[in-house]
């Protein structure tokens, strides 16, 4: 047994203290909603007592007509939800190819194309809502559902392909080669060999452009017209005149939050499940 | 599968049209008179460059600058001994707590805000069910605390992504070779951390200092970043038609991306293939 270093243990200290230290200060907003959205209380100042209302309004809102509030939420949530998963079907399915086409180039060509993707990434969302906002006036799109919708996809896709390209890379090329010349057409050869193979990667992107657009804030705002709003934009407008206000967003949060967490669990034990098997095969 | 590389094509179309013209247009708006929303004729001028001179754009500009290095510098020094720490743990320990870091992130960003605006002021929830209060809000120290709440994950992930990859042959070498745990660390891990350091360091600087929902609900309004001036410049002042806003906003715009190219250098020099960013 090897004595630990003073250093070594002065680490490990400092670590578990910061590292509770930084649960701590990202968990309390959680907290905060999650008590909210158990609150009998509209303006929000004080515990007024438990209630389930904000959920059930947000089930069977015609229950409700004197949460006023109420329509414009769902109205916001239907929104949100259709562009994110609309856009996270149309991004994932082109991030992809683009992947398989970027893994394809000659390693400086690749690395050009990863920079290229990476411009969304990097640069602040206000300066891609911005550059966004040019190219529609530019080309006179009115700004709508379908501006946000590209928009989305904009800024979905580079995640897809950082998803996708490690797998890629990790695939032996001789695969797709040996599928051609068993006799599949380029695509099919594709789809047989190729996206079986990166599936997790795929599904990775995916996920994380669903909550990439469920989230979006700052892009949305500056792309979308006065009619079109998403959540955060509501949130960002109701904030302003507290009167519009409803409680039912936390509930909302919580539900989506609930949602992405049992997708996660799952996802993670069908991987393991399949890493398992893929081992005792192995053996 | 080197064939495949038509598939690339459409890709550089798509960048090429949804960033490359409207980043040259930014530039265009930037030094001349053109009417974005009605097209024409136009002569180049810099008399846009009077909104940078401007004392509330200076100031703007002074307190996205002052707020974003005070909160990565904290997140650095929280973020990089959390990241070590994890990163040493073991496998199914590690796995969950890094799922549980990334669990806050799936809650709306806007919601989060309120709830720290919530926290902040003087009499809240949280002085009816913990007896506590924080009568913060509208203070400096109110609004970097919730940005280090906001963007310290962003800090942590690319440090543990590499510092999870480590060869730990290394620090074995290191070792063997009679560096003592102080020498190992600062010579061999830390250096080879520089890649994640980099990429933490630009998401976390250039979100926090293009904020501009945060310091307007935390601040109270009374803090301006220069996310606010770009917001009133694109959105709101644009109801009145007021055409020369845009070529202004602009301009600010501008001054961002010197940030953000900066950003591009560092991260090509760090991380070629991107793979500390997600």
């Amino acid at each position: 047994m090897k004595k630990q270093s003073l250093f070594h243990s002065i680490l490990k200290v400092v670590g578990l203290l910061l590292t509770i230290s930084t649960f701590i200060i990202i968990y309390l907003p959680i907290l905060i909603i999650l008590i909210m959205s158990v609150n009998d209380s509209t303006r929000g100042y004080g515990w007024e007592g438990f209630t389930l209302k904000w959920y059930t309004a947000l089930i069977v809102p015609s229950a409700y007509p004197e949460m006023t509030a109420l329509p414009n939420l769902l109205n916001a949530i239907s929104d949100t939800l259709l562009v994110a998963i609309l856009s996270t079907i149309i991004a994932t399915v082109l991030g992809t190819i683009f992947a398989i086409g970027i893994n394809a180039l000659s390693r400086k060509n690749r690395i050009r194309m990863v920079v290229l993707n990476n411009i969304p990434i990097v640069n602040p969302d206000i300066v891609t809502g911005i550059s966004l906002l040019i190219v529609f006036s530019l080309l006179s799109f009115t700004l709508s559902f379908y501006t946000v919708l590209i928009a989305h996809v904009f800024f979905s896709i580079p995640y897809v392909v950082l998803s996708v390209l490690p797998k890629l890379k990790k695939l032996d090329p001789n695969m797709y080669e040996a599928s051609l010349d068993l006799g599949c057409s380029r695509a099919s050869g594709v789809g047989k060999v190729i996206i079986p193979n990166i599936a997790t990667g795929i599904l990775a992107g995916a996920l994380l452009a669903f909550t990439m657009s469920i989230d979006d804030f700052v892009i949305t705002y500056f792309t979308s017209g006065d009619e079109y709003l998403n959540v955060s934009t509501w949130l960002y407008t109701v904030l302003k005149h507290p009167r519009h206000f409803t409680p039912a967003v936390y509930a909302y949060n919580v539900i989506i939050f609930l949602i992405t967490i049992i997708i996660i669990i799952f996802i993670n034990n069908v991987r393991e499940r399949k890493e398992k098997i893929s081992h005792e095969k192995n053996i | 599968m080197k064939r495949l590389h038509g598939y690339a094509l459409p890709y550089i179309v798509w960048m090429i049209v949804l960033a490359l013209i409207p980043t040259l247009f930014l530039v265009v708006l930037a030094f001349s008179d053109l009417a974005l929303f009605n097209l024409g004729s136009f002569s180049l001028t810099l008399a846009n460059f009077s909104i940078i001179s401007l004392d509330t754009t200076l100031k703007a500009m002074g307190n996205s600058l002052k707020f974003a290095s005070i909160t990565t510098i904290i997140c650095f020094i929280i973020g990089y001994p959390v990241a070590l720490y994890l990163s040493n743990l073991k496998e199914k320990t590690r796995k969950i707590l890094i799922a549980l870091l990334i669990v806050p992130l799936w809650s709306n960003m806007l919601l989060r805000i309120t709830a720290w605006e919530k926290i902040f002021t003087p009499s809240s929830i949280f002085t009816d069910i913990f007896g506590l209060s924080f009568d913060l809000l509208g203070e400096d120290i109110a609004i970097i605390i919730a940005m280090v709440a906001m963007y310290l994950p962003f800090m942590i992930f690319p440090i543990f992504s590499v510092l999870e990859k480590l060869d730990t042959k290394l620090i074995e070498a290191a070792k063997d070779l009679g560096a003592n745990d102080f020498q190992t660390f600062f010579r061999v891990i830390f250096p080879l951390s520089a890649g994640g350091i980099v990429s933490g360091t630009i998401m976390t600087f250039l979100p926090s200092m293009t904020a501009f929902a945060l310091p307007q609900r935390i601040g109270l309004g009374s803090t301006t970043f220069i996310g606010n001036i770009i917001e009133s410049k694109f959105r709101t002042e644009i109801m009145d038609f007021n055409g020369i806003s845009i070529n202004q906003g602009s301009m600010i715009s501008l001054f961002l991306m010197l940030f953000s190219i900066t950003a591009f250098i560092l991260i090509v020099k760090f991380d070629k293939e991107g793979e500390t960013l997600i």
